[in-house]
This record gives structure tokens, sequence and C-alpha cells, in this order.
């Protein structure tokens, strides 16, 4: 029944293959991993400082969501392809695109984070004597921190799966799986891993999800 | 010239607008393809989630199903659909309609379950019976919710098309992929900026339809509904 | 509050920094003695994968550090990733890469020596070489499926002049712009096609469109082993538009050592049409993986002896 599946009447899975390419699926996970927990890492780091900056000063709010708005609307293999004549077949032409994708998700969360601290709250920490700096450290940021994370945890599930993209233009990760299951019509490493990319990312996000709960057990999950 | 001149010149050409290869077609491909995965995929997944938002039952089976149908790499994804059901457009429309669906289903669900129950009790109260509640005041109130839900499934839908010019399927993806294939940028970028512009025309015109759809009640009391992310990239 | 789960924040900092950390450090350089770095890179095929497999198997074993770019694209991405250094070594075909070196010029013939002599002239200022020439040879061919091929009568490639409006050509986005392809068609044989499908050159694609008669014509390669199981027969090249594509090696002059260049030329050496056809069958038939497939050939002709 289930080889009935496909058209060629072929088993999903080869367990003989997946047994004796343990090395090998493990290498493209390990490749997908490094290129989705870099570009997030980078992704944070810029959009913190950025998302504050259009929190404060509402004239940045339109350039900046513009900007990597427009980017965001460029689909990811057009713009890996892109790069290449500029950054080469190197990992930053892979990560350049993830990184814009990635602002633009933590940008918009950190700004609707802080936008949605109680002005009461605002108010209180003012008349405690809170100076601007020790305000936005200690009292806003940690309020906007439920949003800013459920935004960490849409861009990860989003770059894992844009990361299988970059197979196309030689990179490694689970889409080289998928590829070689398509360029060979062999099922299995097509099956193994679009699996694998289901699983890491659902674990990513219940990870996180529970990582939320435990840094900030007083606030509502996303 | 410029790269920039020479992608202006490639959409000055007229050639590049007529034939199977033009912008006309490639156009209708790709509209035909995400319309009819957004349309398919809305009529499967808007009555789950409102059915499962009206009586709160299985909500979380139903976003947990949902987030992991999110985290299915679309390219995987399209592939197995290639080698289960062959070439054309019929495989890639299956494909994309399992990517439409879980933003739709999530945003029903929450949208339904966020009706005030108050408002639903003084619903009881007057007498409506459960199917007229559901349609006169669950749904309209639910309105503004299910179309956000609806707008990022058709952007989402329409970004991921380009990738079914992999398995050969048609659309702005084969500008692409074609102009990867033979390293002419031109036509690549060209391709990236047609996405693009339908990606934001989607948007756009769907923002519009809920506009108009919001009961006009709704909108002078509500608060505009929080926008949380509501973007997601698969491809 | 914020006192009770500092030491989380801290957990919490420290694993984080600890994930990027592995994450950037993965990619570190080899310990073993290296005689030098290769890429090697291949096309989109099974046939590529393979040979790219074996040139770096054996590179490999002769002491270098050899970064494999399988799977990279057509010609038209490898050649301006090898012009441009970012790889160093690919499997190319000696006629179709002359052609593509000089811009469809027309100097590739059916003696390989000429025309691997006039690639070498035009690969010169770029700063790359064609080594020896392989025995093995896989050519561009046009197929039909029997149906196709008993409908009409055909045999040979001019046989499609007179019906070729009736029929659609399915072949990579490439082939408009290759002259041994559609150009070569409509030229040497007056070939008109209805349509043509931008597909994959002999890939999953084609063969599905001409399952399900999508595409009547189709460009796969000469060496594939499943085209009888497919029921595809090839169309004779009577005009002889397809040349000497035998298999060469195509590397930057850099890392073109004598003894890089002794360990690939024998590798050619070994190789031959029939060889080439078998290998492709034990990956395209039997799904063995390519770099299995190129070891297996290696230690059966002793080269880690």
């Amino acid at each position: 029944m289930a080889a009935a599946l496909f058209l060629d009447a072929e088993p999903w899975v080869d367990w003989s293959w997946v047994s004796t390419h343990v090395p090998t699926v493990l290498g493209d996970l390990g490749q997908h991993v490094e290129l989705t927990v870099i570009s997030l890492a980078a992704g944070v780091v810029i959009a913190l400082p950025l998302g504050v900056a259009a929190y404060r000063w509402t004239g940045l709010r339109l350039p900046t969501l513009g900007l990597f708005g427009a980017f965001y609307t460029i689909p990811s293999i057009a713009l890996f392809a892109l790069l290449i004549p500029y950054t080469g077949l190197t990992t930053a032409t892979a990560l350049i695109p993830l990184i814009g994708y990635n602002v633009l998700i933590l940008v918009r969360n950190v700004i609707v984070g802080l936008d949605e601290v109680p002005r009461d709250v605002l108010d209180a920490a003012d008349g405690m004597g809170y100076r601007p700096l020790a305000r936005l450290l200690q009292v806003e940021l940690p309020l906007a921190l439920p949003a800013i994370l459920a935004g960490v945890r849409v861009a990860t599930v989003s770059t894992i799966g844009i990361v299988t993209i970059t197979a196309v233009i030689g990179f490694g990760g689970l889409g080289a799986l998928i590829l070689q299951g398509l360029i060979e019509s062999f099922h299995t490493p097509l099956v193994v891993g679009a699996l694998m990319g289901v699983l890491v990312a659902n674990f990513a996000d219940v990870g996180l999800a529970a990582g939320q709960r435990w840094l900030l057990p007083w606030a509502r999950s996303e | 010239m410029s790269f920039l001149e020479q992608v202006w010149r490639w959409f000055g050409d007229a050639q590049h607008w007529q034939g199977t290869d033009g912008v006309p077609t490639r156009l209708a491909e790709h509209l035909h393809l995400s319309a009819e995965s957004v349309f398919i995929g809305a009529l499967i997944a808007l009555p789950i989630g409102i059915a499962l938002g009206h009586y709160g039952r299985f909500g979380n089976l139903a976003i947990n199903v949902s987030n992991t149908g999110r985290a299915v790499p679309s390219f995987g994804l399209l592939v197995i659909a290639f080698q289960v059901f062959g070439l054309g457009d019929g495989p890639i429309i299956i494909a994309l309609t399992a990517l439409a669906i879980p933003p739709m289903v999530t945003n029903s669900y929450v949208a339904l379950r966020e009706v005030d129950p108050d408002v639903k009790e003084a619903a009881r109260g007057m007498g409506y019976r459960e199917l007229a509640q559901l349609l006169r005041v669950e749904l309209p109130l639910s309105v503004p919710l299910i179309m956000a839900g609806i707008r990022t499934s058709a952007v989402q839908v329409v970004a991921t098309a380009t990738l079914a010019a992999l398995i050969a399927g048609g659309g702005f993806g084969r500008y692409i992929v074609d102009g990867l294939a033979t390293q002419d940028y031109t036509k690549l970028f060209a391709g990236a900026v047609l996405v693009a512009l339908l990606a934001l025309a989607t948007e756009l015109s769907l923002s519009a339809a809920e506009r108009a759809l919001v009961p006009r009640g709704i909108r002078l009391q509500r608060a505009p509904t929080k926008r949380r992310a509501t973007a997601f990239k698969t491809a | 509050m914020k006192r009770i789960h500092a030491s989380r924040w801290l957990l919490a900092g420290i694993a984080a920094l600890a994930l990027v950390a592995a994450a950037c450090g993965s990619t570190g350089p080899s310990t073993s003695s290296n005689k030098g770095n290769i890429t090697v890179a291949g096309f989109n095929f099974a046939e590529s994968s393979i040979l790219a497999e074996l040139y770096a198997q054996a590179l490999e074993h002769d002491g270098y550090t050899v970064t494999r770019k399988l799977r990279l694209g057509t010609r038209e991405v490898v050649g301006p990733a090898i012009k441009s250094g970012q790889i160093d070594l690919y499997p190319g075909y000696a006629a179709t890469d002359l052609e593509f070196y000089n811009s469809g010029a027309g100097e590739a013939s059916g003696d390989v020596n000429a025309t691997v002599q006039k690639l070498n002239i035009r690969l010169q200022s770029l700063g790359i070489e064609a080594l020896n020439p392989s025995a093995a040879v896989d050519q561009n061919a046009f197929a039909v499926t029997k149906a196709t091929a008993q409908k009409y009568n055909l045999t040979k490639l001019s046989d499609l002049a007179a019906v070729g409006n009736q029929l659609v050509l399915g072949a990579g986005p490439e082939c408009p712009t290759r002259p041994f392809c559609l150009p070569g068609l409509e030229k040497t044989y007056g070939i008109h096609f209805k349509d043509f499908k931008a597909l994959d050159t002999d890939g999953p694609a084609t063969r599905a469109a001409f399952a399900n008669g999508t595409i009547q014509v189709g460009l796969v390669f000469s060496s594939d082993s499943d085209l009888n199981k497919l029921g595809l027969v090839v169309l004779q090249d009577d005009k002889h538009l397809e040349n000497a594509d035998n298999v060469v090696p195509i590397i930057r002059t850099k890392v073109a050592t004598d003894e890089v260049k002794s360990v690939l030329n024998k590798i050619s050496a070994a190789l031959d049409t029939k060889t080439l056809v078998t290998l492709n069958g034990q990956v395209e038939l039997n799904h063995q993986d390519a770099d299995a497939v190129a070891r297996a050939f290696l230690q059966q002709h002793n080269y880690f002896a």
C-alpha cells in the first residue's frame, strides 16, 4: 500500500540506505543547524538595536520596515543566486538573505513588544527614578520579551525551511538530500531530508517555547 | 550599462511580453497556481478552523498540526508531490494547498475563540439558534483575523510558487530558475522583481478586501488586530 | 523577581553562546598532512557526481584535501565558478566545453585530440587547462518514445525535419542557447519544433514529461543506463551535430601540479564508455551512492593499493 503511493512503486524508505548513510545525514543535519543558528544569532544582534531605535524614533519605522520588508518579498532562491557573482559559493551567500529575513521578523516583533508595554508601567518606572537607558534595559525590554521570543520562534521555523533551498546553489544541509532524491529519482533521501526538516523545526519550536516558559514563567506564552 | 539599466531594458523589450515565456503568460500561470491553492486551501481550512473555534474543541491539536504543517520545508514538499503525482500543475497545487492551510486554520480558530463570550451569551439570550449565532454574530466578528490568515497564506503561496519551476512548473519562478541555469542574471533579477511585486499586490488587494468585508460597526469599535509576525516565509 | 531568575538567564546565555560557538567552529581546518586544497565540482546529474567522486577520492588518497561541490548545476554555473576560482576542477566533456568557452564558434569536431587541443587554446588565457581526454564518451542525444518512433517512422534525426512542427521538445533551460541543442537542430537539420519545454536535461522532469506525453522528443545523455527501461529510443545523429564529447578533467592551472595531473590522467585512461554506462547503472538503477560506486571502481583498479 505504501509502495503504491509513489508513481514507480518503489518503497518510501529504503532502510538499508538509511542505516548505511547515518553519517551523511547527520553531517547534512549539522550543516543545516549551523546555518540556522548563525543566521538567527546575527539576526537578533542586528534586530534588537534596530528595533529599539525604530521604537524610540518613530520616523525610523517606515524606512527600516520598508527596506527589510522589500527584501523579505524577494524569493530566497533569487537572492542566493544573485549574490553568487559577488560573494561566491561561500557561506556568506547563504547567510546574507537568511539574516535579512530574520531581521525583518524580529524588528517587527521588537517594536510591537515595546509598544505593548503599558503606559502606567513606564510612568511608574519614571516615577521610581529610572533613567531612560536603565528603564529600557530593566523594564521595557524584559516586558517585551514574550513578543520578541515569539518572533524568534517564527524566525527559527521559517529559517529551517529556507535553508533547504540553499542546496540548489550547491550547499549542503537537508536540502542536499532532497535535491539528490529529485535528481536521482530516489525516494529515500528525499523523504529523510524532508522529514528531518519537519522534526528539527518542530523540535526547535517546542524547545524555544519551553525555554521561554522557563525564563519568563510569569509571562503568558504566545 | 549598469545592471539595473539592463533589467530596465529587459522589461522594455517587447519580446519579453509575448509568447509562452512572456510576462503575461507567466503571470497567468503564477496566478493560476497561487489562486487555486489558496482557494482550495480555504475551502478545507476555514470550515475546520471555524468549527473547532466555535465548539472550542481540539483546538490545541489543530494548532499543533498546523504548526507542524508550517515546519515542512516547501522545497521538500514540492519534490515529494512531484514524485508521488508526477509532472504538471496538479501536484504543484496539491503541495501549495498543503502549505496554505496552516495559517488559515490557526487564524480562524483563534478568531472564533476570541469572540467575547458575553456577545455569544447575548445572542443566545436574544433567541439565536446555533447556526444563526455562528453565521450572524460570530463570523462577522471574526472576519478581520480570518482575512489576515487568508492574506498570510496567499502571500506565502505566491512566494513559494516560484519553487515550482524547480519541478518544471511555470510562473515567474521560471525566469529565476532558467536565469540561473543560463547565467542570465538580468532575467533572474526581473523574475525576482516580478514575484516581489505580485506578493505586494496580493497583500494590498487582500487588505483592501478585508477592509471592505469587515462590518462597519466592528471596524469602528475594534482596535486594530495586533500584527504580530503575521508573515511567514517558506521560500 | 529578576534576581530569582538571574541564574536561569545566565544558564540560557551560556547555552546560546555555546551553540553559536559550536556552529561557527564546526568547520575547522583538517589536521592531516596536506599537499594542498582542491575543490571539485560536478554537474547536476548522476554521471557527473560519479566522475567528480573518482577524481576527489583519488586525490584524497594521494594526500590532497578535497572539498566537494556536487550537483552544482549546469555548465553555465560551473563555468563561471571555475573562471573565478571558486572551484578548481570538474569533469568536462571535450566538444561541449570547447563550444562553451569559445561562445559557440563551431570549432569542435569528431576528432577528440584536435578538439582538446583547441579547447586548451581557449582555456589558456583563463588560467585553466584540459588534461588527457578519456575514451569514455557521453554525448547529447535526442530520444523519442518507441511509440513516437513507430508512429512517424523515426530512426535518425533528419527524419524529424518533416514532422518537427507537430512535436514538443523537452530539455534543460540552457538548450535554446547551446549550439548543439536547439540552434543546431534548426541549422543543421532544419527541424522546427512546435514548442520547447524547459525541463531538466535527462533528469526526472524530462522522464516524467515523456511518460505523460508533455513532450515527444527529449534531450538525454548517450551514456544513460536506463533509456531502454523507460521505453526510449535514441535517434541517430546522422549529420554529426554532436561531436567528440569525451570525458576530460578541466582544471585550474594553479592547482594542476604534475602529481595531480598524473592522478587524474590515470583515471581517464581507465575509463571507457561501457564502464561509464555500467557505473551510471549502479547509481541510476540500483540507487547506490555515487561515492560508493566511485570507491568500488577505484578499489577494483587498485588505486588504493
